[in-house]
């Protein structure tokens, strides 16, 4: 790396700047009555009016001396900077050189140019190279000998599927994603109950595949998992199916392109996919929390890859179920909620709401077992062409919800244990009774899918739902 | 060894004090915390049975590195 | 050389720690890997005769040469057919 001269005049140009190329006879005429020490940071060849420009292509003395502007043109003296000016102005030039009449044939002034260390992608490789990035995370040295893709897996990072190598670069540029402090706490992530900083989530969003402006929804999600009642740690601890679902509302859907139409609950959308997965490395990773270790799911359920989507909004009669769960209508908002699976409800005959809500209702009464009651709490997904029996009868979402709690009481009698010669159920007390399949606010309804087909899904829950487990949680997402 | 260890066996390699800087060096690169006995160097010129006697000497140190 | 950040909580002073040993060798199959450095074999062989001593079942392993990782073939087989393994003799 060149050394700066200790006293005396150094100026930092480009060739590729029409204000440094003016001020060229003017950087000779320097060198000429008081000698100047010039730093190219493209061309070392340029200016030729002085003896020998200094090759900066590396931007090394562009960066320390914190050029934004070029021409710069600064005054050193015993080895501190006394005076700076940028771009051209006689007498600008004139004052931190203490020499006049310089440039006469020159306009009075002209502007610079962007200086070349400060361009977007360069600035974040310097600063990684001066250790400048205020990255707090250790560093792992991934030798050349090894493959950094199987080093990942080695380590034990990876949900299974390859990784994205989460280099400083790629981290630095998640966190542009993000006007949040890289140092910002979010909570305690469960088993280990280890800080999630915004630096660490971001380092598992590069991972799991998301562009940084996906990160603010990541955010949400981590936030929202990490609400007390969210109850993350039994979610993750369960013998059950669950892991957290993610439901994205409000205009970030459209601004990072999320799906929620044809395969919403499918493959195929990066965000979709990206989001929900770096949810599930930052428990694994921060959090400590694995299958077979801390997580004892018997069989889980494919949505602990990634279960994320984005409610179908447009054109829907229904309130958005962030707005339902009390965000203000227009902003954007996650909610997560300890689901599994997809049970599908095929249904191409209804042309009636309440034919359909039937049709919704007795697929909801069979989650778990249909001796169950109440088994968990369910989100209900309705397709566009269902939600159109319900819009063109006049239903709100509130006469849905009303419909399908009605239709989920059950006779005690066929719940008891024994009955219908299933020795799975409750007690005999409650013979004589009605017995609901779900607790009160215990359903969700959203709308997304493709317009073409009539099959709406169920999302079941965890055993462990309401005030004694885990509720579903709605956050905000802040930029 | 850590691709015993990656297959879910763990393991103990024992090693002559020659080998103490290189396993030191190789574990920093690979970020891995094997479980290491070193025995003194020389092996290659020692006769058997001074050889089972290091296998008898080092047997414990070795056993405690295999249980919790 | 890459560097990446850690994306864990950091709390293992390495990135891979070890695997976790259990309570004690009752029931469990030891094998005892020999890398094929010359002079180890007499060294392993001896550790699998006081281990057979005490009760604990050995099962003898060699690598083809020592100047190539154990092939998947022998990396399989081991995994399969013991609990624990000591390797040796490297000098």
């Amino acid at each position: 790396m060149s050394e700066l001269p200790r006293d005396g005049l150094v100026a930092v140009v480009k060739r590729d700047c029409p204000t440094c190329v003016l001020t060229a006879p003017v950087l000779g005429e320097l060198a000429r009555r008081a000698g100047i020490t010039v730093y190219t940071q493209d061309d070392p060849s340029f200016p030729d009016t002085v003896p020998g420009p200094v090759d900066d292509l590396g931007l090394d003395i562009s960066h320390r001396l914190a050029i934004e502007i070029v021409p710069t043109l600064i005054r050193l003296d015993a080895g501190h900077e006394v005076d700076r000016t940028y771009g051209w102005d006689r007498a600008e030039w004139e004052r931190v050189a203490g020499i006049a009449g310089l440039g006469i044939d020159l306009p009075r002034s002209r502007p610079g140019c962007g200086a070349k260390n400060v361009e977007p992608g360069i600035i974040e490789r310097l600063k990684i190279r001066f250790n400048e990035t205020g990255l707090v995370s250790r560093r792992i040295a991934i030798g050349n000998d090894e493959d950094e893709y199987e080093a990942m897996y080695a380590r034990g990072w990876s949900d299974g599927l390859p990784l994205v190598p989460p280099t400083e670069e790629r981290v630095l540029r998640m966190l542009d994603g993000t006007s949040r402090d890289p140092r910002e706490v979010l909570g305690l992530v469960p088993p280990d109950l280890a800080p999630a900083t915004v630096e660490k989530i971001a380092i598992n969003a590069v991972m799991a595949g998301c562009k940084p402006e996906q990160l603010p929804v990541v955010l949400a999600a981590v936030e929202a998992v990490l609400e007390e009642s969210f109850a993350m740690h039994g979610v993750l601890a369960t013998t059950m199916f669950v892991g957290p679902v993610v439901v994205v509302n409000g205009p970030i859907r459209r601004q990072i392109g999320m799906n929620a139409k044809g395969n919403a609950l499918g493959q195929g959308n990066r965000a979709n996919g990206a989001i929900g997965r770096a949810l599930q490395l930052v428990i694994r990773n921060i959090g400590g929390g694995r299958p077979q270790e801390v997580d004892r799911a018997t069989l889980g359920n494919p949505g602990k890859w990634t279960y994320c989507f984005a409610e179908d909004e447009e054109g829907s009669s229904w309130e958005p179920l962030s707005v339902e769960r009390g965000i203000a209508p227009g902003k954007s908002a996650v909610t997560v909620f300890a689901g599994f699976g997809l049970q599908g409800v095929v249904d191409r005959k209804s042309r009636t709401p309440e034919s359909l809500a039937r049709s919704f209702a007795e697929s909801l009464k069979t989650l778990f077992n249909v001796k169950s009651a109440p088994p968990c709490d369910a989100m209900l997904v309705v397709c566009p062409e269902h939600h159109r029996t319900f819009r063109e009868a006049g239903w709100t979402k509130a006469r849905l919800y009303e419909e399908l709690y009605k239709l989920c009481e059950i006779p005690g009698e066929e719940l008891v244990a024994g009955a219908k010669g299933i020795a799975e159920g409750g007690s005999a007390s409650r013979i004589g009774t009605m017995v609901n399949k779900f607790r009160p606010g215990g359903l969700m309804i959203v709308r997304a899918g493709g317009d073409a087909g009539m099959f709406s899904g169920i999302i079941g829950g965890w055993s462990s739902s309401g005030p004694r487990g885990s509720v579903p949680i709605t956050k905000e997402v802040k930029r | 060894m850590a691709d015993l260890e990656a297959r879910g066996i763990p393991t103990v390699g024992v090693a002559t004090t020659e080998f103490i800087q290189g396993a030191a060096a190789q574990a920093k690169s690979l970020g891995t915390d094997p479980a290491l006995v070193f025995i003194p160097h020389p092996v290659q010129d020692r006769t058997d049975d001074e050889l089972k006697q290091l296998a008898d000497d080092h047997l414990e140190a070795i056993l405690k590195l295999l249980v919790k | 050389m890459t560097v990446l950040l850690d994306p864990t909580s950091e709390r293992s002073p390495t990135s891979r720690p070890r695997l976790p040993r259990p309570e004690g060798l009752d029931g469990l199959t030891i094998g005892i890997l020999d890398i094929a450095k010359s002079r180890g074999d007499v060294f392993l062989r001896r550790l699998g005769e006081r281990l057979g001593e005490r009760g604990i079942a050995v099962r003898h392993y060699a690598k083809p040469t020592n100047t190539r990782p154990a092939p998947l073939p022998l990396a399989q087989r081991i995994a399969t057919e013991v609990d624990l393994v000591i390797e040796g003799l490297s000098d």
